[in-house]
């Protein structure tokens, strides 16, 4: 089954530490909720601010989830130190999606995929799948990868935060962007299927997306 | 999109501290058996009570046995043209703990059995699925699975969804629940006003979805989600994002409250979920009161697990026509709720099973004899 997606909108920020100029502080004007977010939530709150998404389903994807608060439990738990309960609560593969959520008060349907390396392809077929419903539907993958000691395990990503935002809906129009010659090596591998629709995405023509279940 | 297809469980597997398959999980519920056990390994300097499976194995291991039996019972030649749909909140986080703890450093982590995908990772290297995905929202992950794998048997996209809910006990939950003062010394006690909170476990249920009817098929009827959009671990005290999750499965299923004879609640045992969740339950169903319990007092909460064990729950109790009782209920808080005080037998049309996690994600599954 083929499930064709208008590409009405796509963002993606990625920088090979930390992403940049972020603007959480305008996004975000409370404080008390700001100094909690992780940077998996800035990411996402600073996309959905730029494809203009605040109310809505959202399928999100992300391979490793929260990666510093999880190691930050780890070493807590190694060290015998007291456990952060702010770490624990964010440390859930869903927390970005979730503080965007609050922020923007959308108690829409949200889901959060892993699926390892094709975990922005399972988030295409899923948002397709629920884009047959007939409505805008935000798909947002992200990997924060920046923690101490990351050079232990990673050998082959250079940009260490990475995040792509599309906004779709169905559409019955013919194929604009194809999968072919995806060049993404410098990327996390779970997000290579989204970021080259976004880095494909034109502004000035449609631009539909052909999803094979 | 038109949806047609009804959607049945034909088969379901489970194991947990209450037991090592499905029949024993519903004999120890109906009898109120002691499963919790008092555990001062995993958090130091602190007693907390916990479920942990009786079989000295790899829950992994049990898993691999489980979907082999799976294709022996329920005559499927292979899953080929299966869908796998696997929910947990934790993944491979026990088998990193085990590697890091060890070594103290990284380096030997495989990041292929760290995530979520670790478990279908490794059902992977034995069987061949048409596809696979990983859903992980804390502790509705497997309830999104079930919800997910309805959706794409109604729109005719697949006929078989085998549904994996599984969550192993580790250090990071045990220890993370501990950090937020929610963990009990004793078997927790849902909906009791001397709760002290709730108890970490562990387990995993398997629910085959298809398309055809067989004997003792059990449908599922509708699913409906939310979002609280509140807070990051506390649930909107008036159940809001609960109401609005039960009231979407309601439509979803063509039902209505009138239709519903039992509710198996999320009811961890907290504080913050009895109030939020009895108060949701409250404000849907003002003059028809289904009976309510919740079976964690029995089953311990399996996080990500815990949707797929509790719909195999509310399967057993339409296929018995029994309803469970609240084990440990004796002070009640929440007036208005038809809570099941003891284990009886009766007429059980439809099933409404709860599950809250953090973040406000909220799912409700309906389950109904097949018709």
């Amino acid at each position: 089954m083929k499930i064709n997606l208008e590409i009405l909108s796509a963002s993606y920020l990625f920088g090979e530490k930390e992403v940049a100029n972020l603007n959480t502080k305008e996004l975000v004007p409370a404080m008390i909720l700001r100094r909690r977010l992780t940077r998996a939530s800035k990411l996402i709150i600073e996309l959905m601010a730029n494809v203009d998404f605040k109310e809505g389903r959202i399928i999100y994807g992300t391979s490793f989830g929260e990666l510093l608060a999880t190691s930050n439990i780890l070493n807590a738990i190694l060290e015998n130190d007291i456990l952060s309960p702010t770490d624990f609560q964010n440390s859930v593969y869903n927390t970005a999606v979730s503080y965007a959520s609050i922020l923007f008060k959308n108690t829409s349907e949200i889901l959060t995929i892993s699926s390892g390396e094709e975990t922005s392809l399972k988030v295409l077929k899923v948002g397709a799948i629920k884009a047959l419903d007939e409505d805008e539907i935000l798909l947002v993958c992200c990997e924060t990868l920046n923690i101490n000691n990351i050079e232990e395990v990673n050998h082959c990503i250079d940009f260490l935060e990475s995040a792509v935002a599309l906004k779709v809906k169905i559409s019955k129009e013919k194929a604009t962007i194809n999968f072919e010659n995806i060049q993404n090596n410098s990327y996390p591998k779970a997000i290579e299927h989204i970021l080259h629709i976004a880095k494909n995405f034109k502004n000035d023509t449609k631009n539909i997306i052909e999803v094979e279940i | 999109m038109k949806i047609t297809n009804k959607v049945y469980i034909n088969y379901f597997d489970s194991i947990s501290c209450a037991g090592n398959d499905s029949s024993e999980l519903f004999e120890s519920i109906c009898n109120k058996k002691d499963t919790i056990f008092i555990d001062s390994i995993y958090v130091k300097e602190k007693v907390v009570a916990i479920g942990k499976i009786s079989k000295n194995e790899d829950l992994k291991d049990i898993l691999l046995k489980r979907c082999e039996k799976l294709l022996e019972q329920s005559k499927l030649e292979n899953f080929s043209k299966t869908l796998l749909v696997v929910g947990s909140s934790v993944g491979g986080m026990n088998e990193t703990e085990k590697v890091f703890f060890q070594n103290k450093d990284y380096k030997k982590i495989n990041y292929k059995k760290h995530p979520i995908d670790a478990i279908a990772y490794y059902l992977k290297e034995k069987f061949s699925f048409y596809d696979d995905v990983s859903f992980s929202t804390a502790c509705t992950s497997s309830a999104n699975a079930l919800g997910y794998a309805k959706e794409v048997i109604s729109k005719g996209i697949y006929e078989n969804v085998l549904v994996i809910g599984i969550d192993t006990l580790s250090y990071t939950t045990v220890c993370g629940f501990s950090a937020l003062s929610v963990l009990s010394s004793k078997p927790c006690t849902p909906f009791d006003k001397n709760r002290e909170g709730m108890n970490v476990s562990e387990g995993f249920g398997i629910l085959l979805l298809q398309n055809q009817k067989k004997e003792n098929s059990i449908e599922l009827c509708g699913v409906g989600y939310s979002s609280d959009a509140h807070h990051m671990t506390q649930p909107h005290p008036d159940g809001l994002g609960a109401k609005r999750a039960m009231e979407n499965a309601l439509k979803d299923s063509n039902l209505t409250i009138n239709d519903i004879t039992y509710i198996n609640a999320h009811g961890t045992g907290t504080h913050a979920n009895d109030f939020s969740e009895l108060n949701g339950i409250n404000s849907l169903f003002i003059d028809k009161k289904p009976k309510v319990s919740s079976t964690k007092s029995i089953t311990g909460h399996t996080l990500g697990a815990a949707g797929a064990i509790e719909a195999i729950i509310s399967c057993m109790v339409l296929q018995k026509q029994i309803v469970p009782s609240n084990k440990g209920l004796e002070e009640i808080e929440i007036e208005g709720i038809n809570y099941s005080m003891e284990t009886i037998s009766t007429k059980v049309n439809y099933v409404l099973s709860n599950s809250f996690a953090f973040g406000g994600n909220n799912t409700s599954l309906i389950f109904g004899l097949a018709k």
